[in-house]
């Protein structure tokens, strides 16, 4: 054995000894790790950055599924209000016209149409839809620029103005319709 | 030679547009009308054609008339005065009215807003639309407010440059305020003011008074 050999020898021996007091110091550390593990509330779970593992699809599913149930409430909650759900866009529409959306609540009407210079005043050409409330009834109907007169049937009986539209000045066969401009600035 | 030409095949090409418009209002009107209403509703209809007039409105308050089940005399007379109203409309806005104004102006005339009222909303928007200024008119009228206060705060409010959107935010306001239990005048004459105020280039003290038209109301 030569010197160089002798010298690797006392290396490899001087590792092998025990280190004084790292028995005591491993105990320590396992009992500190023990303790904080137990004094960890739910708080810190939620802080802790190693706290949830989660698969990348995994996580894009809850997302997805944390995005469906938030649009699915909002309608509900919308529908709860009476708001009106978006009505289809009308496909197509005659040169120099607009759609326009009617909305008028009608409290237990069991139906409700529009009358107008633009359907001839008759009320069976243009019926309302209930909405999801019962309450709210909506038509869309394409409109000629220009300045309409209109009001709402409720059961075939009962002629009432929009309350949220002017009123025509005169009351020519007894009640007053409602007034609708389209295609100036905007519908009015 | 090529201008008569061109005027031939204009009468030839829009003739039929016109007869064809014409025959549909009537025929809508002997469709819905007993034939001894139509035949004098129809008479009115083409009187007021013969002057230029609109004839859709004229229609419109006959069918409407059927619709709401009223009698042979109200349905005439009602069709009869609007073509009177239309004919006023146009002696007031001009005859290049659209037909939409004289449709606005003939239901202004029609609840008693003087033709000159008209006339002086023409000089005060002498280029564009006066359907929603008639139309907010008309508006103040049929929820109470005086004639003269209902004409005084459009014309004010058009002199003062208010664009349509303003004048039906305008109408909004006052009719919050009606039905919040204000008196119709005060509640036209805080909207106008509140118009006024907000409307660029106009004195703020012009909104505490009512410009008002030397000999009008």
């Amino acid at each position: 054995m030569n010197g160089d050999e002798r010298w690797d020898d006392d290396v490899r021996v001087e590792y092998q000894l025990p280190i004084e007091g790292e028995e005591q110091a491993r105990d320590r550390a396992i009992r500190r790790l023990r303790r904080e593990s137990a004094t960890r509330g739910i708080g810190a779970w939620w802080v802790d950055p190693d706290a949830l593992r989660m698969r990348p699809a995994l996580a894009a599913a809850c997302v997805f599924a944390v995005l469906l149930i938030g649009a699915w409430s909002g309608a509900a909650w919308m529908a709860s209000r009476g708001a009106r759900a978006p009505l289809p866009p009308i496909a197509t529409l005659p040169s120099g016209s607009t759609a326009v959306t009617f909305v008028f609540r009608a409290p237990g009407a069991t139906r409700v149409s529009l009358v107008g210079d633009f359907n001839g005043w008759d009320p069976d050409a243009t019926p309302l839809a209930r909405a999801t409330t019962g309450e709210i009834w909506t038509a869309q109907v394409p409109l000629q620029h220009g300045l309409h007169a209109y009001a709402f049937v409720i059961d075939g009986r009962d002629w009432e103005p929009d309350p949220s539209a002017p009123l025509a000045p005169v009351a020519t066969f007894g009640r007053r319709n409602s007034l609708l401009v389209v295609g100036e600035d905007r519908a009015l | 030679m090529r201008r008569v030409l061109a005027l031939a095949l204009a009468s030839v090409l829009l003739a039929p547009g016109r007869a064809s418009g014409d025959e549909s209002e009537e025929a809508r009107l002997r469709a819905r009308l007993e034939p001894e209403l139509a035949t004098p509703v129809i008479e009115v209809v083409r009187s007021a054609a013969a002057q230029g007039l609109p004839t859709a409105p004229l229609v419109a308050r006959a069918l409407e008339g059927a619709s709401r089940q009223a009698g042979d005399a109200a349905i005439l007379d009602a069709v009869r005065r609007y073509a009177t109203g239309l004919a006023a409309a146009r002696r007031a806005l001009g005859s290049t009215a659209r037909a939409a104004e004289l449709d606005a102006g003939a239901g202004a005339l029609m609840a008693g807003v003087p033709e000159d009222s008209l006339a002086s909303l023409k000089r005060a928007r002498p280029s564009g639309s006066l359907v929603i200024p008639l139309v907010v008119l008309s508006d103040f009228v049929a929820r109470g407010v005086p004639v003269a206060d209902a004409s005084n705060a459009v014309l004010a409010a058009t002199r003062a440059g208010a664009a349509d959107p303003a004048l039906l935010r305008m109408r909004e306001r006052i009719h919050e305020r009606i039905l919040r239990g204000e008196a119709p005048t005060g509640a036209s004459r805080e909207g106008l003011r509140e118009l006024l105020m907000k409307t660029p280039g106009t004195p703020k003290e012009r909104g505490s008074r009512e410009p008002r038209e030397k000999g009008r109301p």
